[in-house]
């Protein structure tokens, strides 16, 4: 077996096909997952030298154990930015489904209305519609309101897909993708919540958002 | 299978259905197990219902009137083709009935008798190869249409074509197999998490190695099946044999089917084994008393009351500038201003278009028949700068003074100045 490194440069990994791709992908926020072998050897092969130049930009290439690299803005060099409400939400609603024993029978597959129905049981609807219709002012009719909720929600499948949380199949379906976990990050380990919230927060992997009347949520370190 | 549409539209004009309650279900495995320790090929009415009768003990004990009972699920079950009438004795006397094939395949699914294993995969390719050396060997001797008919088409049409299909039901059982492992897996971590690992990693393990196995044997003999399958198909090409040609074609897309299941059950497994893998690794071991899934519940519940929100990585996309273009001042809108105190000039009366229209009239007065006839008169007489307007006001002239009957197609023909024209019939008004 030959352990010999496949890149001795940086030169050698911006050389490789892939880079362009990957190195623009990972600007883009999305995460590499081990589930995508050749991209996520890429990165492993290549991480010695990606490190530094990612640092260059004020940034750090995160390898988690989950088994996914993604990008994480320190500075102001390169932009980032936070997830929306319809994001986190939906976002942590695939994370519990991959945490079920029942989505391992299907190989990581569920369904659009697994995650409606979950968010519905464990968010409530009236305050689903509320967090998911903030821009619109007034009262719907609860038809009206469950499309926009509907709408929100596969709009926020469609931008985690592009992030690589999730990949988005054929009909209903959904192919749930090991970096959907860094939801649960804040509650990794038995410690306080909290603390872990924190420690996100302080790694510039989380913000609090604050959620406001009739408007969109914005930072808390922007509200002044 | 002969044209799908035309099967598809005939079970539905049938109406055909299938509709089995566990106990007809568990009649019928009965049934099929009482043939196999008799050795009978069919049963007597009075045994149907003695058997009925027993599995009605188990599944509905406390059921009454069994008899009749069995005598309503016998018949559903003839309505249904899975039981047959044997004795073509009508409702003379009680009568003889056999399972049919329907009947028997059902069985065999739920029994699960044809499980696709290492031996038994291999007992069947190594009989297929036997058959297959022995029609080759036949196809070089055959010198007459009915010796390929007897020694070649019918043994690969019945005999190989029956094996091969043999080796694919057992795959689609394997297939149903793999999912009830899947389903199996999901269970344990259901009702053990931590300690079903070790479960799950053998099942995985076990169920990899098999269709390895089968992989690796089915990789071996169908190649060696589609050699033999290729020399009689040139065999029979090489003295025209078509009928022989067209039926070693069809076995060795059955066995190109064969083939290539091995090498994307393989595949599919892998993926799933990963993934499973995966999970024991990433989900089930790092949270050994899952108390992650619970406290996630607890997060998303919560999350209105305290949302935070993940960051990501966010380079807005290269922006392109485009090319440096100086403004161009657009001047308004105006009109010429005239002096207003210029002073007005006398112009001769335009009398063109009264002269025209008196002509017109003129001509239509002397009888004119048709417009083509009017215009060729009149142009002539204008300046070739009012000509092509002109014809346009002398026709507009012409049909208010005269009639002009309708005509399917008009017909377009030269006058002066290069123009063509419809051409129309004038007929006086009031004439006929």
């Amino acid at each position: 077996m030959n352990d010999a490194p496949l890149y001795n440069s940086l030169e050698a990994v911006v050389q490789d096909d892939l880079f362009p791709v990957i190195d623009l992908a990972l600007r883009e926020g999305r995460h590499i997952a081990s589930d995508e072998p050749a991209e996520f050897a890429f990165v492993r092969e290549a991480q010695v030298f990606l490190e530094p130049l990612y640092r260059r930009y004020g940034c750090e290439l995160v390898q988690v154990n989950d088994g996914y690299f993604y990008l994480r803005p320190s500075g102001d060099r390169l932009g980032r930015r936070h997830l929306s409400s319809a994001e986190m939400l939906v976002g942590q609603a695939l994370a519990l489904l991959y945490l079920d024993p029942a989505t391992v029978q299907s190989g990581g597959a569920a369904l659009r209305g697994q995650v409606v129905e979950l968010l519905d049981n464990l968010v409530g609807k009236e305050k689903l519609v509320q967090a998911l219709n903030r821009r619109r002012s007034g009262k719907r009719s609860e038809r009206v309101a469950h499309e926009i909720v509907r709408r929100e929600i596969d709009q926020a499948l469609r931008s985690l897909a592009r992030l690589g949380f999730v990949e988005v199949l054929e009909g209903e379906r959904l192919r749930l993708r090991p970096p959907v976990l860094r939801f649960a990050e804040p509650v990794r380990g038995l410690g306080d919540p909290a603390a872990g919230l924190q420690r996100l927060i302080e790694r510039r992997d989380a913000v609090i958002v604050e959620m406001e009347e009739g408007g969109d949520e914005r930072d808390e370190d922007d509200a002044g | 299978m002969e044209d799908v549409h035309r099967t598809i539209g005939s079970l539905h004009r049938g109406g055909a259905k299938l509709q089995l309650d566990t106990t007809d279900l568990c009649f019928l495995v009965a049934l099929r197990a009482q043939a196999e320790r008799a050795t009978v090929a069919s049963f007597e009415d009075g045994v149907l219902v003695d058997v009925f009768e027993q599995v009605c003990d188990v599944t509905e004990p406390g059921a009454p009137n069994k008899r009749k009972r069995a005598t309503h699920a016998i018949e559903r079950l003839r309505e249904q083709r899975l039981l047959a009438r044997v004795d073509g004795a009508g409702l003379v006397r009680a009568g003889d009935y056999s399972i049919t094939r329907l009947g028997a395949a059902i069985v065999d699914f739920f029994a699960g008798e044809e499980k696709l294993t290492r031996e038994s995969l291999s007992l069947l390719t190594n009989i297929l190869l036997s058959q297959l050396a022995e029609v080759r060997a036949a196809a070089r001797q055959c010198d007459s249409a009915e010796l390929w008919r007897s020694r070649v088409i019918e043994p690969l049409r019945i005999t190989v074509a029956d094996l091969v299909g043999g080796i694919e039901r057992r795959q689609r059982g394997m297939d149903a197999q793999q999912e009830e492992i899947q389903a199996k897996i999901g269970d344990l971590l259901r009702h053990d998490w931590f300690g079903a690992i070790d479960a799950c990693e053998r099942l995985l393990d076990e169920t990899a190695t098999t269709l390895q196995e089968l992989n690796q044997v089915l990789m071996r003999d169908t190649g060696l099946m589609l050699a033999l399958l290729q020399e009689i198909e040139q065999a029979a090409a090489t003295v025209d044999a078509r009928d022989a040609e067209a039926a070693a074609h069809a076995v060795a897309e059955q066995v190109e089917r064969v083939g290539a299941w091995g090498g994307e059950r393989q595949r599919a497994w892998s993926e799933y084994y990963q993934y499973v893998q995966r999970y024991l690794r990433t989900v089930v071991r790092l949270d050994p008393q899952r108390a992650l899934s619970q406290r996630l519940r607890d997060q998303l519940a919560g999350w209105m009351d305290r949302p935070f929100a993940l960051c990501v990585a966010a380079v807005a996309p290269i922006r392109l500038l485009r090319e440096l273009e100086a403004r161009v001042e657009r001047p308004p809108v105006e009109r010429p201003r005239r002096p207003l105190d210029e002073a007005l000039a006398v112009e001769a009366p335009d009398v063109a278009p009264e002269a025209l229209e008196a002509r017109v009239r003129a001509l239509l007065a002397d009888g004119v028949e048709s417009l083509s006839a009017l215009v060729r008169v009149l142009l002539p007489e204008l300046p070739g700068h009012e000509r092509f307007k002109a014809v346009g006001r002398i026709a507009e002239l012409v049909a208010q003074d005269v009639r002009v009957p309708r005509e399917i197609e008009r017909e377009w023909v030269p006058v002066p100045a290069g123009i063509e024209i419809e051409d129309w019939a004038l007929v006086p008004r009031g004439g006929a």
